[in-house]
């Protein structure tokens, strides 16, 4: 039997309604959302704008600042390149995934941005006062995650909104790991906000979200099809089009939709109650195994995310034994080479990750199973 | 005689793409304007796209659209 630990990759199980609204859009929305006027086009229009809906209203935007993307990192990329494409300083944290640190190293080493990493300290205040004392004059945007996928510790987003609505600094938002979890919205005073589809908010995978506030222009990084103005050589201007080219993913926004429902219906603090709920069990019994180690402070707060090593064997080791007896976890450096250099794990991690379906008995197994690798007692 | 003729007024708002003609019309029915939206028969300058027909009142529909900042171009008024 398998068992899914690593739901901080992509979550499954999907819910049934999930798995249903993508099987009805292949089915029966056969047309091009936005392209043409016969009956296909338009249901499948109104489809993908009713889920625009509901996103929109999930984080608190309104439908035309909601765009859809292929995946977080897509969004990041649209929400990075766009606001900084006529230059300036930017600061991200020493947490950020690579779809957040990748394009803004490629932007730092084409020579068109200059670029800061502020330390993200298990002590918020701390990390608040990282960012601040690197803001310049020239400060055009702040990329943060909401919450780092390697130990999932909170950052002080909210905070960091406030010092940079202060100061006129767009604030770019990575929610991959905490929408779902958190109940971030527009409200919280960031910017551009980036997550997700297929992680929390429980869509396929193929899904992404950008939610904006509109107060800052994105340029455009692809050009292409968006159903209308078709004579002008020129992107349109205007969110969501601007930056939605090309045939949009009907059956995975069709199940964001659906997600996005589920998650409301459940309730995002009864998800992560849940899933912290299992998280604390783990951490607990890892303390009762001698040798290993747990990757969280006291300090600092978590979404349902736990690093850990053991001393027996590397992370990658780790993982495979226990991938031999169905249990699925990621391990190495998740995409996530800051995260990593900033904790010193110099051979990455083992990361736990449950979702809403995961399963008190499966951690104990999961557990027992720890023990005995670490004893040497499995017969792998 | 006039408020009649009013009634039977009805506008073409060229809208510049699905999203806001969908965001128009919801904006429109909640206020309980007769609206729908139909493919742009006529290709215009810019080319291809969506238009909301609305009937009735269309200088209150349009103060509904001017005061939630959803762009438009008129394209025609009819009587």
């Amino acid at each position: 039997m398998t068992v899914n630990f690593d739901n901080a990759a992509t979550t499954f199980p999907k819910p049934v309604s999930v798995r249903q609204a993508a099987a009805k859009a292949i089915s029966e929305l056969g047309g091009n959302a936005g392209r043409g006027g016969h009956d296909l086009a338009r249901r499948t229009s109104d489809a993908v704008y009713s889920a625009r809906e509901t996103a929109a209203s999930f984080f608190g935007a309104s439908p035309e600042n909601t765009v859809f993307a292929l995946n977080c990192t897509h969004a990041l990329n649209m929400a990075i390149q766009g606001i900084m494409s006529e230059g300036g300083h930017m600061i991200i944290s020493s947490i950020e995934h690579n779809s957040v640190s990748r394009p803004a190293y490629a932007l730092f080493r084409q020579g068109r941005i200059s670029l800061s990493c502020a330390d993200a300290d298990t002590d918020p205040d701390k990390t608040v006062e990282n960012f601040r004392s690197l803001i310049r004059s020239d400060t055009k945007a702040v990329v943060c995650t909401a919450a780092g996928n390697v130990t999932g510790q909170i950052m002080p987003y909210r905070r960091i909104a406030q010092f940079c609505r202060e100061n006129g600094i767009c604030f770019i938002v990575d929610g991959a790991q905490a929408c779902g979890v958190l109940p971030l919205t527009l409200e919280d005073g960031f910017n551009i906000l980036c997550t997700a589809g297929h992680k929390g908010l429980y869509g396929i995978t193929g899904t992404g979200l950008l939610i904006s506030d509109g107060l800052f222009p994105i340029k455009p990084i692809i050009q292409g099809g968006t159903g209308s103005s078709s004579s002008l050589l020129t992107q349109p201007s205007l969110l969501p089009e601007s930056l939605e080219s090309g045939t949009l993913n009907t059956p995975g926004i069709m199940s964001l939709k659906a997600g996005i429902n589920f998650v409301s219906r459940k309730g995002i603090d009864n998800i992560r109650e849940h899933e912290e709920s299992l998280c604390r069990i783990f951490i607990d019994g890892l303390r009762e195994i001698p040798g290993t180690s747990v990757y969280r402070s006291p300090d600092a707060e978590y979404v349902p995310i736990v690093s850990f090593n053991i001393s027996s064997a590397s992370p990658e080791k780790t993982a495979a034994m226990l991938a031999q007896q169905g249990f699925c976890l990621r391990a190495g450096y998740h995409c996530a080479a800051l995260a990593h250099a900033s904790l010193g794990t110099k051979h990455g991690t083992v990361r736990f990750s449950p979702s809403v379906f995961s399963r008190e008995e499966d951690v104990h197994r999961l557990l027992r199973l720890l023990g005995s690798i670490q004893e040497n007692k499995a017969d792998l | 005689m006039q408020n009649q003729r009013n009634d039977r007024l009805s506008c073409t708002l060229a809208m510049p793409s699905y999203t806001y003609a969908k965001k128009a019309e919801g904006l429109l029915r909640q206020r309980s304007k007769a609206v729908k939206i139909v493919r742009r028969e006529q290709t215009s300058v810019s080319g291809c796209g969506y238009d909301i027909v609305v009937s009735g009142n269309c200088q209150a529909a349009r103060a509904i659209l001017d005061r939630a900042s959803v762009p438009y171009t008129e394209v025609s008024h009819d009587s």
